[in-house]
């Protein structure tokens, strides 16, 4: 009897042992990740002015926010006002520019626009609902009053921040 | 509501094969350091920005003035999918409010626009 009966306690407590769960842990946390999906590109459709408008061979660029919290970030973007890296410019350039949501995860995200709050070139926006919201950017330097660009090559930037409220 | 959050994690994954930077925790907390009247914050930094390999530390109050601090490095490398543990160290009496992470952009070659990203975690 007892040549059965060990063997099958021993094989019962060698399968427990084998099933034995391993469990992987993870948290779920407020955070703020900015991504940068599409570079701009200036198209040039008068010798006077770089665009990023799609009409005049421009690309507008999109940064896109994911808040995996509501409520706990702001997103601040700020069209370009100054050339990063230009050729000596000997006049004023006179800078144009807007900030608006493109495409949104969340029908909620709707009023993103009509929310914002503008000061300088600084759109603000509260992330008040979870998930993506991408911004499209646009921007238009003039220079001088109908005056050539030199040629040569650039540059400015979209600053994009992620703020905790 | 549970399927929005679920899209949104959905989301957050496959954001790593794009153009991601992301700093956390959103609220890091001050504990005291092995030196006495220091305080320390551990945050952990990850980028997924091709186009970037440089960021750089900064610490405000909330007003977003400069405040002081000491780290390892202001100005240090992360390349492409890399993550790095950060930690600052600030006197106990400090006024820093955000800890911020911007990235470094290279002088590119196109009439283009480039994205510069900051992002902040708040002292709580």
């Amino acid at each position: 009897m007892l040549k059965i009966v060990v063997p099958m306690a021993v094989s019962i407590l060698a399968t427990e042992f084998v099933q034995a769960q391993t469990e992987i842990i993870g948290n779920v946390d407020s955070k703020c990740i900015i991504v940068s999906e599409t570079p701009g590109v200036y198209g040039n459709p008068n010798p006077y002015q770089l665009t990023t408008a799609t009409t005049s061979g421009g690309v507008q660029p999109i940064i896109r926010f994911d808040v995996l919290a509501a409520d706990y970030y702001k997103a601040v973007i700020e069209h370009p006002v100054s050339f990063s890296s230009a050729p000596t410019l000997d006049d004023v350039v006179t800078w144009t520019g807007d900030v608006e949501v493109s495409e949104v995860s969340d029908t909620d995200m709707s009023t993103y626009d009509s929310d914002k709050i503008e000061y300088d070139n600084a759109h603000e926006y509260q992330m008040t609902v979870a998930g993506s919201t991408w911004f499209k950017i646009s921007s238009v330097a003039d220079y001088g009053y109908n005056k050539s660009f030199p040629a040569g090559q650039y540059t400015a930037v979209v600053e994009a921040e992620c703020i905790p409220l | 509501m549970h399927s929005s959050l679920i899209k949104t994690i959905i989301l957050l994954f496959v954001s790593g094969s794009l153009e991601a930077h992301e700093l956390t925790p959103t609220y890091p907390e001050l504990r005291s350091s092995y030196v006495t009247g220091v305080v320390s914050a551990k945050l952990k930094m990850w980028n997924a920005r091709m186009d970037v390999n440089y960021f750089k530390i900064e610490v405000n109050d909330a007003d977003w003035n400069p405040v002081p601090f000491i780290t390892n490095e202001r100005l240090f490398k992360l390349r492409y999918g890399q993550r790095r543990e950060i930690e600052i160290f600030l006197p106990i009496d400090t006024s820093a409010t955000y800890i911020c992470t911007k990235s470094m952009l290279d002088k590119e070659k196109m009439q283009r626009t480039v994205i510069s990203s900051k992002v902040c975690s708040k002292i709580k």
